[in-house]
Order: structure tokens, then C-alpha cells, then sequence
């Protein structure tokens, strides 16, 4: 097991190192020079020859994307003499629109992008692993269409779509709810949830009706199985063949779904948080994007693929736990 | 087929006119044909029929884990109580607990994500109560009784963690743990590899002659057949061609069926020669 382990998280800082070597190149290529967008409209040739070095961006790109990678573990000083600016790992650079340290950034607004997704996973695993569940239970009845039919609207329509009718509907037309923010839980826990809940709802619809019809999918796979046909055939109830029986070998790979799907959005989820304004990770990466904030987009990518990588580790680890033939093998 | 009712009122299992149908859009498939036997305590019956015959069908209804969309008729009666038609609740009492089945795949019909002596202990929880620990040691004693050496610490393992054969007395030591009156053995030893088959065999008649348990023998092979049973139907196309103690089936079999069937075992003293074809226009249509 800690070989397993230890293996697996070398292979996990080689994937990291990969990524951020891949995102280095593509913006180092593409990207104007930061020099020129740092400087601004009035500028004199010197003075963005003085930047360039400063950033060090006038070095070649190996030596440049190794400077990145040793600041983020033993932080690194931009420029020299008295003007120096020193940046304590991990470093992430700084903005080159606001000259905020990039780490300082992401961590400001992480609470926001986590609140989002935790409320948004609890939401969709709730909703749609008992829709699927009960879906297979009642395999062609009335409800199951209905609830494949929402689930495939789901999965079909467009989330900005959904949250701009409904932010229509019932923030400006019938009223209910406030219009989404970021409050503070402690202050006011109603209102909290109020600004929250729709958010959390536009984003779990797609997750729920894909996780709906997985669950459902395994679940008749796992009906059919004959070591269902043995647990009924010792008399045991329907409702514990079904719970004990059906639905742990059902839930097994949605876990390994999940895991993938929850790291990934706690890099920020990017439309619904620009749909709602809501000023989490994925709205600053949006915002960065469209400003080319290279320091920022190289950061929220490194950090969600940090996050997805150490949820697939996880997930392995859990796998042994949830199915023992997979533990033997590990073991 | 009246010798088979000789076994009179002390039968265990009474089945008769049994009638399985699967209505589809391209009609009615009647799988089931009308059949009759009975099972009596301590008795095998040997049910020989090639796939799609009929025979897990019957054995299945008479367990009632037919698919929903199955239609029954007939009566099926178990110590002369009809349990066709019974509600599903009363058939969750019976099942398990007076009549066990042992199916043909062993390592597919465990769950896999629960230790075997898990699974043998619900088995026996759910018609004895009791405690999950207290059940678990039924299950100890019942692995120890099919054969399982070190039962204490097998009790923990996993069904892939046994061998093919281990897996088989461990779904016997499942079915036999209630201690029921009938067991339908569907097709038991057909997975396993020939020695291993051998020994199941042995297991399950050592453990009908201490139980007296009745027993329904569900198989292709007609070797194993003529090794364990007493009394034996031939199935074709859902009925049943012909029927009596397996001494007069095997001697002198009457139906076409059946003697293409007896025909068709290779033997050793034979001189070499192609495989014989049996017929499907051999049947009798009755």
C-alpha cells in the first residue's frame, strides 16, 4: 500500500510538472509581451527593457519556465538591487493587472468557489443517485420517464441558459430570492443561503442528471447480476437486496465519478460563477483570460490541476476500501 | 409419466401441470409446457435437457424468481401447500429457508464486495434472527461441514479469494444452512472441472443423507445424472419427453429424444467416429 502510494504520487508531481511546463510554453508563445502590457500607454523603450528583466522574461523560455518552477518551492526575487521584489514560496508570480501576488488571490477567493461546489455536490449526489436509483427500481414506469425526460434536458440545455431564466423568473420577476452574492454565512445564515442556493442549483442540474442516469445505468446492470438473484433467492427482503446488494456495486464507479468531478470544480466554476458574478476562482480565471493575465491563469491551472490530480489519488485510495477485489491487487 | 406420481402424498414437492409463458411483441413463447413430477424426502430427481429445454425455468418458478413479466400456471405445491401464487411475502419465508438453490456459476453468483461468511449469514439471519455474530458462526460451521479447511479464518475472505470449487461448497454451505427440506441444484457442477465436479457431487449426497433433504438436480450431463439421481425427466422444447427411474430411462429409453441423446455420449469401447447429431424433428410432439 505506501509503495502504491509513493508511486503514485511521483507519477503525480511528474503530471503536475508536465502541465505547468504545458500551460508555460502555450502562453509564452501566445501571449504579447507582459513588459508592454505592465508598462502601459506612456512608455519609453528603457523602461520596458528594465521590466522585461525584472520578470526575467528577457532570459530564454527553459530557463524562464525553471525560474517559475523553483519559485514555487523556494520562492524566487524578482529584479535586483534596491527595487527588488521578493516573493516567498510557493510563488506564483504577481498579477500583471493589479501587481497582487497571485497566491494571495486564488486564496481570497477559494471560499467562495468551495462554498459553491460543496453546496452544488451535496445538491446533485442527493438528487441524482435517488432519481437513478429509484429510476431503475421502476424501470419504465411513469416516473422514470419523467425523470430520464429532466435528465436529458439537463445534461442537453446549457446552464447560462437555465440560470439567466431563472435568475429572471425568480430574482426580478416573482422576487424570492435576492440576487446571487457572496455574503458571509455568520452574518446572516438565511440570507446566505438565499444568495447561494441558486447558484448551487444550476450547477448541480448537470451534475444530477448525469449522475442520475449513471446511477441509473449501473443499477439495472447490477439488478441483473446473479449474485442478486442469490441474495433474493435466500429470501432475503426486497429493501435489503436492493440496499445491501444492488446498490454499493452500483455506487462504486459514481464514486470514482464524483471525486473527479468535485476536485475539478473547486478550480472554479467558471460559467455559473461569471453568469452570477460571483467573485470566486473561476470568475478571477475568466477575468484573467480575457485580460491575459498570464501569472493568473498559470496559477488557477496549476491549482486545479493540483486539486484533480490529488482527488484521483484519493479516489484510488478509497477504491481499495470500496471494493475488495481491488484491495488484494494493491495490497 | 404416471410412474413419477408414485411417490404418492408424501411428497415434498408436488408440481403439476406446470405452464411458464413470456408474452413479447412477436407473440407468446410458452417455455414451460405443461409438466408434472413430484420430489419425495431423501430423494434426487434428475431434470436432463439440453439449453433453452425448459429446465431453469421450472426450477426457478418453482422458487417463484421468475421475471414479473413471467405468467404461471398449474400448481406447485410444497408439503402439500400451494405455493404458486403465493405472495411474494410468504415466498421470502420459504425461500432459503424450506427450499435453497444452488446455481450454475459460483464466483457470479456471490457479491463479490462481502466476505463469504457475510453472505452466508444473512442467509441464515433472515429466517433465524439472532445477532449478525451469532450468525457468522453458523456460517463457521457451515463452511467446516462442506469442507472448508480452517473455516474460522476463511470466514473473512472474499469469493475471490477461493477456487472454483471452494466457491461451490461455500453457495451449497449457503443453501444448507437453514437446513431446507428441498434444494434445487441448477446445473452445480458444470462450471467446475471434472475432479472438482466429482467431489461437489460426493459433498452434496454425503450432506442429502444426513439431512434428508429432497433434492432437484437440474442438469445437461447425463453422466451426473445417472451418478445421483434416482428418478430423471427428459425436457425438450419446454416438456417433458420422458420420464421414470434413471436404471429404466438410461436402459431402455422409449423416446426418439432421449435415445439420440444416450446415443450421442462418445464411449470409450466404441470405434472412433463423428459426433452423432441429435435431431431436433426427433421430438415427439405429444
Amino acid at each position: 500500500m505506501i509503495t502504491y502510494l509513493v508511486r503514485r504520487l511521483l507519477a503525480a508531481a511528474g503530471v503536475l510538472v508536465l502541465v505547468a511546463l504545458l500551460t508555460y510554453w502555450i502562453f509564452f508563445a501566445l501571449s504579447p509581451d507582459p513588459a508592454v502590457m505592465i508598462c502601459g500607454k506612456t512608455c519609453t523603450p528603457d523602461r520596458i527593457d528594465q521590466i522585461r528583466a525584472t520578470l526575467g522574461v528577457d532570459q530564454p523560455f527553459m530557463t524562464q519556465f525553471f525560474t517559475f518552477l523553483g519559485g514555487i518551492f523556494m520562492g524566487r526575487t524578482y529584479g535586483s538591487g534596491e527595487g527588488a521584489i521578493e516573493c516567498a514560496a510557493p510563488c506564483l508570480g504577481f498579477s500583471f493587472q493589479t501587481n497582487q501576488s497571485v497566491l494571495d488571490m486564488i486564496a481570497e477567493r477559494m471560499p467562495v468557489s468551495i462554498t459553491i461546489a460543496v453546496g452544488a455536490a451535496i445538491l446533485w449526489l442527493l438528487i441524482g443517485v435517488s432519481a437513478g436509483v429509484i429510476s431503475a427500481v421502476k424501470q419504465g414506469s411513469w416516473w422514470d420517464k419523467a425523470a430520464m425526460m429532466v435528465a436529458l434536458s439537463g445534461i442537453s440545455l446549457p446552464n447560462y441558459f437555465i440560470a439567466l431564466v431563472l435568475q429572471y423568473v425568480l430574482v426580478v420577476e416573482l422576487q424570492i430570492l435576492p440576487f446571487p452574492s457572496t455574503p458571509a454565512f455568520g452574518e446572516d445564515p438565511l440570507f446566505w443561503f438565499q444568495s447561494y442556493i441558486m447558484p448551487w442549483s444550476i450547477l448541480a442540474f448537470g451534475y444530477a442528471s448525469l449522475y442520475a442516469r449513471l446511477t441509473r445505468a449501473n443499477m439495472i446492470d447490477t439488478l441483473g447480476e446473479n449474485f442478486v438473484r442469490t441474495a433474493r433467492a435466500k429470501g432475503l427482503s426486497s429493501m435489503l437486496v436492493l440496499r445491501r446488494h444492488a446498490l454499493r456495486p452500483s455506487l462504486t464507479p459514481i464514486v470514482t465519478m464524483f471525486g473527479m468531478d468535485f476536485a475539478g470544480l473547486l478550480g472554479g466554476a467558471l460559467i455559473t460563477e461569471t453568469v452570477f458574478g460571483l467573485n470566486g476562482v473561476g470568475k478571477m480565471t475568466s477575468d484573467a483570460i480575457s485580460k491575459n493575465d498570464q501569472p493568473v491563469i498559470m496559477g488557477v491551472t496549476l491549482m486545479a490541476a493540483l486539486f484533480v490530480i490529488v482527488g484521483n489519488i484519493i479516489v484510488d485510495v478509497l477504491y481499495t476500501t470500496l471494493d475488495p477485489r481491488v484491495r488484494t491487487k494493491v495490497a | 409419466m404416471k410412474n413419477l406420481d408414485a411417490a404418492g402424498s408424501n411428497s415434498l414437492l408436488e408440481v403439476a401441470d406446470l405452464e411458464v409463458s413470456f408474452a413479447s411483441s412477436a407473440g407468446i413463447a410458452t417455455v414451460v409446457q405443461g409438466i408434472s413430477f413430484t420430489v419425495a424426502r431423501n430423494e434426487t430427481v434428475g431434470i436432463v435437457g439440453e439449453s433453452g429445454s425448459g429446465k431453469s425455468m421450472t426450477s426457478l418458478a418453482i422458487m417463484g424468481l421468475l421475471p414479473p413479466k413471467a405468467k404461471t400456471t398449474g400448481s406447485i405445491k410444497l408439503h402439500g401447500e400451494e405455493i404458486l401464487g403465493a405472495s411474494e411475502r410468504h415466498m421470502r419465508k420459504l425461500r432459503g429457508n424450506r427450499m435453497a438453490m444452488v446455481f450454475q456459476d459460483p464466483l457470479s453468483s456471490l457479491n463479490p464486495y462481502y466476505t463469504v461468511g457475510m453472505q452466508i449469514a444473512e442467509a441464515y439471519k433472515a429466517h433465524r434472527g439472532g445477532s449478525m455474530r451469532a450468525a457468522k458462526l453458523v456460517a463457521v460451521d457451515a463452511m467446516g461441514r462442506v469442507g472448508i479447511s480452517d473455516p474460522q479464518r476463511r470466514v473473512d475472505s472474499y469469493p475471490h479469494q477461493f477456487s472454483g470449487g471452494m466457491r461451490q461448497r461455500i453457495m451449497i454451505a449457503m443453501a444448507m444452512c437453514c437446513e431446507p427440506d428441498l434444494l434445487i441444484a441448477d446445473e452445480p457442477t458444470t462450471a467446475l472441472d471434472v475432479t472438482v465436479q466429482a467431489q461437489i457431487l460426493e459433498l452434496m449426497s454425503q450432506l442429502q443423507n444426513e439431512s434428508g433433504t429432497g433434492m432437484l438436480f437440474i442438469t445437461h450431463d447425463l453422466a451426473v445424472v445417472s451418478q445421483v439421481s434416482q428418478r430423471v425427466l427428459v425436457m425438450n422444447k419446454g416438456k417433458v419427453v420422458e420420464s421414470g427411474t434413471t436404471e429404466d430411462v438410461f436402459s431402455t429409453p422409449q423416446d426418439p429424444y432421449t435415445q439420440a441423446l444416450l446415443d450421442a455420449i462418445p464411449r470409450i469401447d466404441d470405434p472412433i467416429r463423428a459426433l452423432k447429431k441429435v435431431e431436433m424433428g426427433m421430438v415427439s410432439e405429444a
